[in-house]
């Protein structure tokens, strides 16, 4: 079978800087090629080439041949590049969702769409699995939940009647039930004869779909159809009991006041000094709240918090000792640094402000934890746009552990991890964990949430509906969703897993 | 959509509400009344309070603040107490040269302001945007009335081309009265509004919904004008809803100096005589126009890009 995409020695330059340096692959009809690489690998730029597209002072090189076209040769990019976007080659960025236009109703953008590239809106709409009536196309982005938008988004990609979807990092922020629902769908689309090139890190989603595997490492092809072996991560058992040193009672959470639109339904929990209590759930189900709330930032809630015994107040309301003894990390940290001060300076500060050192300590420290968990002492001497969503991610963690916390709140953080940069983020929670602080771990995937924590709490529509042991909920899970949780935890090594149809209502965006 | 508009409306009213309030208030704290102002002089001090019942100025205020307003929501803005004809006539006199004048400037400014935008927005940074950006900047940096003064004294006086003042007759007849004072109100609104769609269009042009739309093939005079465009406007359009509320109020300088007896004129007339019921009626007059301004704007700008001016 022809390919549609020919890519070789690929190379893409930024003055001395080599961003890609010789890769070749191919994407044929009917098939899936993943590109596969920690961020900051290559891998968007590698795919952005198919459509003569680059970032200000990148210059490409080699040859990208599209559906019998030359798009880039030796000399850059041809002026045969424009002919080949949308029509042949579609690309979904990677949260689709914000790349609509809020000025336009999808039913304005779909049909300029289709009279542009012949396609056909309706039949998009349907295979994008929206609802297909004529209300739909009227609305707005914003009247879409996030998992919807994304499904908006597809269906723009799809009007276009593509030979080649491009589809960057498609499983990032979906909870694992929602990405085994993916993965059929994709399948679904290849049998269609639309080839698939997959940009991914993670490597569970490219074993379930992929036939063909590039691996990409600082630019470099590193490997072709080999992948690195899944990771092996232990289930725990319990540990020994002891003090709780944080505990939340009959703990209720709404968004709106006076007990409107509840999100979390009398909650219990408690976390002991040195354990790590893992909370797991779908999009929408509560955890993020739960967080915020023990964390002192979401103020609606009702119920008690006790730190040592004592009750733990809202933020505003928190000592210094206590701000320093309970730290939170969330998932999108971009906007929780300032744009202008180099990331490492900021990380420094908690220790600063918090502990009182000194700011040279406090940045040796900075620097120090930044390397351990991987990140470069010159990459984090850049400001923050300079840094990728993974590296960040790092940095957000090394802060809040710069406060020495007795309690640390980790909500999703290793989302945009690769299972190297997760491990380091593993290895140093264990060794705070052995110093005894107490970690509350906050996931979707049931297999990681079980490697880390001594006692897991499942929540379900902003109810824990089931907790105990990692060990028994994975071998003998109660409730429906523990059920289900545990089946996505497998879907490398079970391609004939039965798709999941249901579409996940409550994956509205969060505030 | 519909409910935003309802939700809008309904702050319209309640501004509308506090505003009447501020209005009287405010003209109440003026020093003196006209019975002070005028009569003082030939009248005993009785005969003044005699004259203050009979305006009924003596009255507490809350009382007359009620009778104003009753007569204000039947169309009644009360009587001058100089002219002694209905306020209504004189915003209705007044109204009219104002209204031509800004409707004027506007339909120049705005074509010219959207166009000058984009294309600055467009080529950002580049040498077009710079020259655009210097010269309007320079423009709207010169006070109105050095410009007004250098404008009569080479059209009108040395040139002779164009009328320097108004001497009566209607606006719209004789259009030659209107270009200088266009003229001069021109600089600074262009600037502001051109600046305004600049910031819009190259904001829309680095969204990332405008970089997917590229990627899908959609070619770059239809991306101009249909996906950057709407939102590009939206900045556009709170400045024109600003630049409305200026010309119909601040251009005292401009009807000064061109003799226009316009609203502005009409306003400081009635401050000058402590004309309590023109200045009431006028700065009412004038404080709801505002409130229609902002409130078309806000509607405007939801239309465009949905919920960008949603009430929280």
């Amino acid at each position: 079978m022809t390919p549609v995409v020919r890519v070789t020695g690929l190379s893409a330059t930024a003055g001395d800087a080599v961003l890609v340096d010789g890769v070749s692959f191919e994407v044929v009809a009917g098939d899936v090629t993943a590109l596969v690489g920690a961020s900051g690998s290559g891998k968007t730029t590698s795919a952005l080439a198919l459509l003569g597209e680059h970032g200000d002072g990148v210059r490409l090189a080699g040859h990208v041949e599209v559906d019998g076209q030359l798009v880039v040769d030796s000399n850059g990019v041809t002026a045969a590049a424009p002919s080949v976007r949308g029509r042949v080659v579609a690309y979904m960025p990677q949260h689709p969702g914000s790349a609509l236009n809020p000025a336009r109703r999808i039913g304005t953008t779909l049909q300029e769409l289709a009279n542009l590239h012949d396609g056909d809106a309706r039949e998009a709409v349907r295979a994008a699995q929206l609802p297909q009536d004529r209300a739909t196309l009227k609305r707005f982005p914003y009247q879409f939940s996030g998992g919807q938008r994304q499904r908006v988004a597809l269906a723009q990609t799809l009007t276009c009647r593509p030979q080649v979807l491009v589809l960057d990092e498609p499983s990032t922020g979906l909870d694992s039930i929602t990405r085994l629902q993916l993965v059929h769908e994709l399948r679904d689309l290849a049998a269609t004869g639309l080839g698939i090139l997959l940009l991914s890190h993670d490597l569970d989603l490219v074993r379930a779909l992929a036939s063909r595997v590039v691996v990409l490492d600082a630019g470099q092809v590193i490997a072709t159809d080999v992948l690195p072996p899944a990771p092996d991560l232990e289930v725990r058992g319990t540990s020994a009991a002891g003090q709780p040193l944080l505990t939340a009672m009959n703990l209720s959470a709404s968004l709106r006041p006076r007990g409107r639109d509840v999100v979390l339904h009398e909650a219990d929990l408690a976390v002991r000094a040195g354990a790590c209590l893992g909370v797991v759930g779908r999009s929408g189900s509560g955890k993020t709240t739960l967080a915020r709330c023990l964390a002192g930032l979401h103020e609606r809630y009702t119920g008690t918090i006790l730190l040592d015994d004592e009750p733990l107040p809202v933020l505003r309301k928190r000592t210094p000792d206590q701000h320093r003894r309970v730290q939170y990390v969330w998932q999108e940290v971009r906007g929780s640094f300032d744009e202008r001060r180099p990331v490492d300076q900021q990380v420094a500060r908690t220790a600063q402000r918090l502990r009182g050192l000194a700011p040279d300590q406090a940045h040796a420290e900075a620097v120090a934890t930044l390397a351990r968990l991987g990140v470069a002492a010159i990459t984090a001497a850049r400001p923050p746009s300079r840094l990728s969503g993974g590296e960040l991610q790092r940095a957000a963690l090394a802060r809040a552990v710069l406060a020495k916390p007795d309690v640390l709140i980790c909500d999703e953080i290793t989302t945009a991890l690769d299972d190297h940069g997760t491990a380091l983020v593993l290895d140093l929670l264990t060794e705070l964990k052995d110093r005894g602080t107490a970690l509350i771990w906050i996931g979707h995937d049931l297999r990681l949430v079980a490697a880390v924590a001594d006692r897991v709490l499942v929540l379900d529509a902003g109810r824990v509906v089931e907790q105990g042991p990692p060990a028994t909920i994975t071998t003998e899970p109660h409730h429906e969703l523990t059920r289900r949780l545990v089946a996505a935890t497998r879907i490398g090594d079970d391609p004939h897993t039965p798709p999941v149809l249901t579409l996940d209502p409550r994956s509205e965006p969060r505030r | 959509m519909r409910s935003y508009a309802a939700q809008r409306a309904g702050l319209a009213v309640v501004q509308l509400a506090v505003l009447s309030v501020l209005v009287f208030v405010l003209t109440s704290l003026l020093p003196g009344d006209a019975a002070d102002l005028r009569f003082t002089e030939t009248l005993t001090p009785s005969q003044v309070a005699a004259l203050r019942g009979e305006l009924g100025l003596d009255q507490p205020p809350v009382e007359r603040f009620v009778h104003w307003l009753g007569n204000v929501l039947t169309g009644d803005l009360g009587t001058s107490l100089i002219s002694g004809g209905p306020v209504v006539d004189i915003v209705r006199h007044s109204i009219g040269a104002t209204l031509v004048l800004t409707l004027a400037t506007l339909a120049i400014v705005v074509p010219l302001a959207v166009a000058l935008g984009i294309v600055m927005g467009t080529r950002e940074n580049g040498r077009v945007d710079r020259t655009i950006t210097s010269i309007t900047l320079a423009l709207s940096a010169i006070p109105d009335f050095v410009i007004a003064v250098v404008l009569v004294a080479v059209f009108s006086l040395k040139l002779g081309w164009l009328p320097a003042t108004w001497i009566g007759g209607n606006l719209l007849s004789s259009p030659a009265l209107l270009i200088l004072p266009i003229a001069v109100l021109f600089g600074r609104t262009v600037c502001l509004l051109s600046r305004q769609v600049r910031a819009g269009t190259v904001a829309a042009l680095n969204a990332e919904y405008v970089t997917q739309a590229r990627r899908l093939g959609i070619p770059r005079r239809q991306l101009l004008l249909r996906h950057v465009l709407p939102n590009a406007a939206v900045p556009g359009v709170q400045e024109l809803a600003r630049t409305g509320d200026t010309l119909l109020g601040g251009v005292l300088v401009v009807e000064a100096i061109f003799a226009i007896p316009g609203f502005a004129t009409a306003l400081v007339d009635g401050v000058e005589t402590r004309d309590i019921p023109t200045v009431q009626g006028l700065t009412l007059v004038l404080a709801i126009a505002a409130l229609l301004i902002n409130l078309g704007a806000d509607l405007v700008c939801n239309r465009l890009v949905p919920r960008t001016a949603l009430l929280r």
